[in-house]
């Protein structure tokens, strides 16, 4: 285990994270806000502690897969831990569990808030919880890929690690322009839907927040009931834009560089939207009685299946009183979450359509017993490997997802509550039904559960194993056997 | 992101093999990038996670995959499969499909004496042999077994020649100013690797025994030079070859064109036979060649070189310290993997050479002359020293910021040597009043790398 690389890159990351404070900062100065000085202390101890930590460059650059796991899950960790520090400090969330669950459920992209009353909060810390969102959507060790030079080849594991999906591949060449270009789509998206927000009369501060929450298809509210007070119009914009960051950031890719043909073809993509709309098309069929016109129930029920698809968790109405039906949708989609590639959470698209063409291989070899078929992907026959690495994948989240809501239901909460507690925070959503649903929050939760769902929501990011591997005796053996020598 | 400077070209591997892998090393230093193709997709997982480059599963010679490997935007289309034909049919596909530079392997002797045909009716950038030009190496080490290493410059006419001093030599102890004035000889040291280090040495440099050293000369010159300081400088007159091999066969020809006395050892017996009608004046003998009875019957004794061929690097190498307990010939190495180079070194082999970096020489030297270089082109491109130095050779076509200038008025970096001129044809070993003339090539030795341009030589 090469550990000085470990800690390079960590100090690196606490370097980003110094520097990203800068927004919340900027923001107290704008309103005066006192809070600010946390952020200020904070930032400061960041950057120290960064540079101190990457004052020795490393003393090999060798970088295997298991180097790229436990060095994404100790940065995440990491910035999860520095993160709260502020909420704790300025006493907005004093409690040390909701902090670190605040953080994390930021910086995972999940959008579960323990908080009763949002508005409550500073514009500074508002901000730095919806920016928290940004950076984890495309990820902060992709950033640091794009940003700062680190040689050799294997640091792709790094971006293996953290990118979601089954196979992360690159665009380009080079691991470092694919990084930079991810993030320039990134940033484009970003800019517009700000854009077309601020054109729609949102005020300035309530558009960047909810464009960082969109971009990172988070879903932290700066307001108690979400987007519901904001106009169709807005409603709209964030329908779509939570759309896009949940297509495969390859599309955007194909589509900057005109290779349309290539960008519409993608089965994941295509399947993605079919989804979409057939589940729109039925919670439509099915809410359309409870809004005063047809427009406003296909915006609702829009709005909730493109929210809770690409696991964002903004909410226009309580979707926890409709019908069992739609309920039942919004949960199974929690489950399919967005495209591999993209900021979105969840188990992926992609690998649903793998294991559906799985079964329907399995049912054919009862048919004809010796057939050899390929499954095929984007036209392109998978891997046996990949197959196994899926099915695997779905095993182990079943498993964490059974633990997980045994410990929660220690507490003695209804079913519903602690099943899509659960779903809500692996699957990076947000909001589940009852009393984790749209209105309430997961503040009244034990911190026993609150700690098993902060666990969820990391293993959910980053697809389960390089957080599992941090409990792998191995991993840590060879780092304190060194230390012996 | 198109209109940014172009630094690096966009260059596609075709095959991941061991001549694959080492170039991919090499021009991934020079910061290119690069996208492999290979059918095996174990093999393109591997080496994704090794170096900083692209891989794609797939028919290489196919339009579709060279397409989705960016073939539109691609400078260069490099085939080096385990098929000539393949490597050829990828080129042509890409020249017609990409219109990109295109540089195909091809080892087959058939092939091989038409390659010039081929190379222009094909209208390929470069065709490349890496058997040929490893018994061409091999050759030139063997014309001189004093010598470690033996590259040639100017189409033959100067040679880059590195020796080791040996512990009772005359050179031992002696400052460079010290030996010129003693033997007075057109020579230039340029590079001196003392154990781990690399000194591109002054004049108050002081030679020791052990040291590997290299020069520069003439042909005649180096010979004389060496004779001076007390080598024996003749040509191997007997050399017996390990494996029937396309090295073997390319090394045999050389040989016996210059009248030297070949006996090869080969095990497969219809290898032999054809060998025997191909090679009619040397010796093929049908047999084991790690057979320790049978080299000592074939007179391992008294050869004057001794080349282990075989397709096994550790037969090659336990080969070779076989040879060098009973006998005095003079044994050239080849190694085939490039791994554990350290521990290779570490044993004293005496001559090593590693085909496939000899190839991927090559191959650099026409990328860095295809970067956009102002005036002056690289001709032919060397590494020594484990890489550590380069030896470059500009041919400068313009006038530009070094030319008509004497050479010690010019800045020149730190540890850059300028070794030679040849001014059409005469080859001068330059001293401070001389100066570098438009139709000049200039070799240059370097701790430095990546110089694609003459100019790169000044501070």
């Amino acid at each position: 285990m090469n550990g000085s690389i470990i800690r390079y890159i960590l100090g690196q990351v606490l370097k980003i994270e110094g520097a990203f404070m800068a927004i919340p900062i900027i923001t107290a100065v704008c309103y005066g806000e006192f809070e600010g000085f946390y952020y200020v202390a904070v930032s400061a101890v960041c950057l120290i502690l960064g540079i101190l930590m990457t004052l020795k460059k490393p003393k090999s650059n060798t970088f295997y897969l298991k180097e790229g796991c436990i060095t994404t899950s100790l940065c995440w960790i990491f910035l999860s831990f520095f993160g709260c520090l502020p909420f704790i400090f300025s006493g907005e969330i004093p409690s040390f569990t909701d902090a670190v669950f605040e953080t994390v459920s930021g910086f995972t992209t999940t959008g579960a808030s323990i908080l009763s009353n949002v508005e409550a909060l500073s514009h500074c810390s508002l901000l730095w919880r919806s920016f928290t969102h940004w950076i984890g959507g495309m990820g902060v060790l992709v950033f640091l890929l794009a940003i700062v030079p680190l040689n050799g080849g294997s640091h792709i594991n790094l971006m293996r690690a953290e990118s979601p999906g089954p196979v992360v591949g690159k665009l380009v060449p080079k691991l470092r322009h694919t990084a930079r270009i991810l993030y320039i789509i990134y940033l484009i998206l970003t800019v517009i839907q700000f854009i077309l927000l601020v054109a729609g009369k949102m005020p300035v501060f309530d558009a960047l927040s909810t464009t960082f929450g969109t971009a990172g298809t988070g879903g932290f509210g700066i307001k108690t009931d979400s987007i519901g007070g904001y106009s169709p119009y807005i409603q709209w914009v964030v329908t779509v834009f939570m759309l896009l960051f949940g297509v495969n950031f390859n599309a955007y890719y194909f589509i900057l560089y005109r290779h349309f043909k290539k960008a519409f073809s993608m089965e994941e993509v295509r399947a993605y939207f079919i989804i979409v709309v057939t589940a729109v098309g039925i919670i439509m069929v099915d809410v359309v009685n409870r809004f005063s016109s047809f427009w406003e129930a296909l915006r609702h029920s829009a709005f909730q299946v493109a929210s809770i698809i690409t696991t964002t968790g903004y909410t226009t109405t309580d979707f926890n009183a409709w019908s069992q039906t739609s309920r039942l949708i919004i949960v199974m989609l929690m489950f399919v979450g967005a495209c591999a590639g993209s900021t979105g959470g969840g188990i992926k698209v992609s690998r649903f359509v793998v294991v559906v063409k799985t079964v329907f291989k399995e049912l054919g070899s009862y048919i004809h017993p010796k057939s050899i078929r390929k499954i095929k992907f984007d036209g392109k026959p998978v891997e046996h490997d990949v197959v196994r690495s899926i099915n695997v994948y779905f095993i182990t989240f079943i498993i964490i997802f059974g633990i997980s809501i045994f410990l929660v239901s220690l507490e003695g909460k209804d079913l519903v509550t602690s099943f899509t507690a659960v779903s809500a925070t692996i699957n990076n959503i947000g909001p589940g039904l009852e009393g984790v649903g749209p209105t309430g929050n997961f503040g009244g939760l034990s911190n026993l559960s609150k700690w098993v769902l902060i666990f969820d929501m990391l293993a959910g990011r980053l697809e389960l194993f390089p957080l599992l591997l941090l409990f792998h005796p191995a991993a840590w053996r060879d780092m304190f056997s060194r230390k012996r020598q | 992101m198109g209109n940014t400077k172009k630094t690096s070209l966009n260059i596609i591997i075709v095959g991941c093999g061991k001549v694959g892998v080492a170039l991919v090393e090499q021009l991934i230093r020079e910061g290119h990038d690069i996208t492999v193709i290979d059918s095996d997709s174990q093999r393109i997982q591997e080496i994704t996670s090794t170096y900083d480059i692209m891989g794609m599963a797939g028919n290489g010679a196919s339009y579709s995959v060279q397409m989705e490997a960016g073939i539109e935007d691609c400078d260069l289309l490099i085939a080096v499969t385990g098929s000539d034909e393949l490597n050829l049919l990828c080129c042509t596909v890409a020249k017609r499909v990409g219109d990109c530079a295109a540089i195909a392997r091809v080892r087959n002797p058939d092939y091989s004496k038409e390659s010039g045909y081929l190379r222009e009716k094909l209208g390929l950038a470069l065709i490349i042999n890496p058997d040929l030009e490893a018994a061409k190496e091999a050759a030139r080490i063997l014309s001189l077994p004093t010598a470690l290493n033996v590259d040639s410059f100017a189409h033959g006419l100067a040679e880059l020649i590195s020796f080791t001093i040996p512990e009772d030599n005359m050179l031992n102890g002696m400052s460079l100013i010290e030996l010129s004035s003693k033997v007075p000889s057109d020579i230039l040291i340029c590079a001196v690797e003392r154990g781990e280090e690399v000194h591109i040495p002054s004049g108050n440099f002081i030679l020791r025994s052990g040291d590997n050293v290299s020069f520069t000369a003439t042909r005649a010159t180096a010979r004389k030079f060496l004779k001076q300081v007390g080598f024996v400088v003749n040509q191997a007159k007997s050399v017996m070859i390990i494996g029937g091999g396309k090295t073997a066969y390319y090394l045999a020809k050389q040989l016996l064109n210059s009248g030297v006395a070949v006996k090869i050892i080969e095990s497969d017996r219809a290898r032999c036979e054809e060998l025997s009608i191909l090679l009619p004046k040397a010796v093929i003998i049908n047999g084991d060649g790690t057979n320790e009875d049978l080299l000592h019957e074939e007179g391992i004794a008294n050869m004057g070189g001794f080349v282990p061929l075989t397709g096994i690097d550790e037969e090659n190498i336990v080969l070779t310290l076989f040879a060098n307990r009973v006998s005095k010939a003079k044994v050239i190495t080849k190694i085939d993997r490039i791994t554990f180079k350290k521990v290779i070194s570490s044993l004293n082999l005496g001559s090593v050479m590693y085909p496939h970096y000899i190839t991927s020489e090559a191959i650099i030297a026409y990328v860095r002359a295809k970067k956009d270089s102002m005036g002056s082109n690289i001709e032919t491109l060397n590494h020594m020293f484990d890489q550590r130095v380069e030896a470059i050779e500009f041919r400068v076509d313009e006038r530009c910021a070094v030319t008509d200038i004497p050479l010690k008025n010019l800045e020149l970096k730190k540890e850059l040597l300028i070794a030679c001129i040849n001014r059409k044809g005469a080859i001068i070993i330059p001293s401070g009043q001389d100066c570098i003339k438009v139709g000049d090539t200039v070799i240059i030795v370097t701790a430095h790398t990546g110089f694609n341009d003459i100019e790169n030589i000044l501070r």
